[in-house]
């Protein structure tokens, strides 16, 4: 167990005109025993940077310091990790147990007997102990997994780095594992970095997520302060499904225009509002769409498009004018494709962001715990 | 009139049906699709096989228009002669030693334009040709080529450079053992490209993510070597051995060109000696019955091969 910090951390691939910034000057602190989520879009640099800690690339420019101590410039091997990669990445020649004790007979000076136990009781913690003997193709996706996060486990390292390990399961077994990963991890408090490009993955298992996009850090926090404060709108679109409703709108004093309707700010909001720029975004997530009778001040007109039932809530698909946007109700409220509906977003809950920079000016009035904010 | 024509039309729809069904039957039948590569091994593999088995049951000669079958007694002779034997020797050692250094050297270039394209450095485009095209000369051609090179004065390639090294002129082809040395270096020379061209392609099987793995894992370059690349590869090491092995056992033009089995016969491979066989002592049914030895030591060795170095699992 270790903590982890990674400062200004720069990785460039190629040179000359060739050249490509995969991370762009990151800087990231993990507590010991904390469990951060990377997450991001594809060729955010989330994986690389998760290499650029193993070991497995080199750095351009920056640090990374494992307790305080530089690593950069180490071997993978001095460098008391253990990785999981996405596709397991198992010795196809190999049996679980010998996939298991290969790091153990490389790095450590424990006898055959010694290393024997180590293995069994790892596995018997996995419930893998009655595959021990099977090669990687005997196995199916999740025992794959399992055996994977089994030698990660016996090497019993300073911090775990994961790369996206879910992504090759089903959606059902990839719930069941998320949920024994995070069983796993707390049991161990071992430091661990997990890379995912899934926000779900992010939001239901980090202590703290660091969000990245084109190789730059956009946000670190825990999932609660992302979903609810987010530092931009590419934070606010990524995290969440589905995602925010962004709508393009031009403030008059403490109107908001938009072409099919104006929202009126209450004076105490409009002067919450942190810029001076005239061209925002209104952004809204869609279960804080309220439908209403048509009474209500700020109320406009929807026309539903399609809806997506999910039992408990339904997903509406609406056209306001040329302008796409979903909004989540409960379950039993019954509405029809071509429906006009009559909508209003709650001040307290809508986020406004720079048109031309993106940066959030007002997010929506914090809702979260104590404990919450004072992460 | 009017009925006489449907009839016929009638006729001609039934004919045209007929004959499109036996076409789809006979497009169908797996028969139509093996027949042409059946026929084709049946005339060019199998009647020379055949007809090299029934002729090494026989006292046949290139200068006696009349043979007889003689049973085991080709073979019986074959194998009390004294020079078959000093033949196989050679054959062995000259197999042997290229097998190894053609998989040695081809692992080790593999490895390096491996090493270099990963790397994306310059110049393993032309090391791959350059080693390639030794693969596509014809073995006459590399057998003349070394001859040239080998050439025992002072004006023959190797011995000019070792002459100007301050060395003295080396007897590469008439000294008997430098002589089969000569030629496992330029059979070496020649089938090494095959062995990287193979392992290279073996290579690339090797995911990358498992060395990454094993990076992690704590092992050596030497150790993700021996634990990872190498049982990774051995389904291709063991076709490449396979094939360079039958290959090299059968090698007969390029040792005819450089030494043509001299001195004395120092050089003169299985291969070669059944060509001398038929074509200098004119004795067929002799030289069928080496064929037909070398046959089954191919065969043989294919079934060593599969049961000893690959087991019955592959992974």
């Amino acid at each position: 167990m270790a903590a982890l910090d990674i400062d200004g951390l720069v990785k460039r691939f190629g040179t000359g005109g060739d050249e490509i910034v995969a991370v762009d000057d990151v800087d990231v602190s993990i507590d010991d025993g904390d469990f951060l989520v990377l997450v991001g879009p594809s060729g955010c640099g989330k994986s690389t940077t998760l290499r650029c800690i193993a070991g497995l690339e080199e750095v351009t420019e920056g640090d990374i310091r494992l307790d305080g101590e530089s690593i950069v410039g180490r071997k993978p091997m001095d460098r008391d990790i253990a990785m999981v990669f996405q596709n397991y990445a198992l010795y196809p020649h190999m049996t679980a147990r010998e996939n298991m004790s290969f790091g153990l007979k490389m790095t450590s000076d424990l006898s055959k007997g010694e290393i024997e136990e180590i293995v069994e009781d790892t596995a018997r913690m996995m419930g893998i102990e009655d595959l021990l003997e099977k090669k990687p193709r005997e196995l199916s996706g999740g025992q794959q997994q399992r055996v994977a996060l089994g030698r990660a486990i016996v090497r019993d390292p300073a911090v775990f780095l994961m790369d996206e390990p879910l992504s090759n399961l089903d959606a059902k077994l990839r719930t069941t594992m998320r949920t024994e990963l995070q069983n796993l991890q707390q049991k161990l408090e071992t430091t661990t970095v997990y890379v995912t490009h899934d926000q779900t993955e992010a939001m239901t298992m980090g202590d703290r997520i660091a969000i990245l996009n084109g190789g730059k850090l956009q946000q670190i926090g825990t999932p609660l302060e992302c979903y609810h404060q987010p530092t931009n709108q590419f934070v606010a679109g990524f995290i969440g499904a589905p995602s925010m409703n962004f709508l393009e709108v031009t403030r008059e004093g403490t109107r908001l225009d938009h072409a099919e309707f104006s929202y009126r700010l209450s004076e105490a909001t409009a002067e919450r509002i942190d810029s001076e720029t005239t061209e925002l975004v209104l952004g809204i997530r869609p279960e804080d769409i309220e439908l209403v009778d048509g009474e209500e001040p700020n109320a406009f007109r929807a026309t539903v498009d399609v809806t997506e039932p999910m039992g408990d809530s339904t997903h509406v698909s609406l056209s306001i004018g040329d302008q796409q946007c979903t909004a989540t109700v409960d379950g039993d409220v019954i509405v029809s494709p071509g429906e006009e509906l009559w909508l209003t977003f709650p001040e307290d809950r809508i986020h406004l962001f720079d048109a031309e920079s993106g940066v959030a000016v007002k997010n929506r009035e914090a809702s979260l715990t104590g404990s919450e904010m004072a992460l | 009139m009017a009925t006489e024509t449907s009839r016929t039309r009638h006729y001609a729809t039934v004919a045209r049906s007929r004959v499109s069904r036996l076409g789809s039957a006979v497009q169908e039948h797996p028969l139509t699709w093996l027949l042409p590569a059946a026929i084709f091994l049946c005339v060019f593999l199998l009647y020379p096989l055949v007809e090299a088995f029934r002729m090494s049951f026989t006292n046949m000669s290139l200068i006696e228009p009349d043979y007889s079958y003689v049973g085991l007694d080709t073979f019986s002779r074959v194998f009390n002669s004294s020079d078959f034997w000093s033949m196989t020797r050679i054959t062995v050692i000259f197999v042997g030693v290229s097998v190894v250094l053609q998989i040695g050297l081809g692992m080790i270039l593999a490895l390096a334009i491996d090493y270099g394209v990963r790397r994306g450095l310059y110049g393993s485009i032309v090391t791959r040709i350059s080693v390639l095209s030794a693969w596509v000369i014809p073995g006459i051609v590399i057998g003349i080529l070394w001859k040239i090179m080998l050439i025992e004065t002072r004006y023959g390639v190797i011995n000019y450079i070792i002459v100007r090294l301050g060395g003295d002129v080396v007897s590469f082809l008439s000294d008997g053992q430098m002589a089969l040395l000569s030629t496992i270096m330029a059979n070496t020379w020649r089938g090494t490209a095959f062995s990287m061209i193979m392992l290279y392609a073996g290579l690339q099987q090797v995911p990358e993510y498992l060395q990454d793995a094993a990076r992690i894992d704590g092992a050596s370059p030497l150790q993700r070597f021996r634990h990872i690349t190498i049982p990774l590869l051995m389904p291709v090491l063991f076709i490449n051995l396979v094939l360079i092995t039958i290959y090299t056992v059968n090698t007969f033009d390029m040792v005819l060109a450089l030494t043509g089995g001299g001195p004395g016969r120092a050089t003169e491979v299985l291969a070669l000696f059944m060509y001398f066989e038929a074509f200098n002592r004119f004795n067929l049914g002799t030289a069928a019955a080496i064929a037909v030895v070398m046959l089954l030591v191919n065969v043989v060795m294919t079934v060593i091969y599969i049961k000893y170095l690959l087991g019955e699992e592959e992974f």
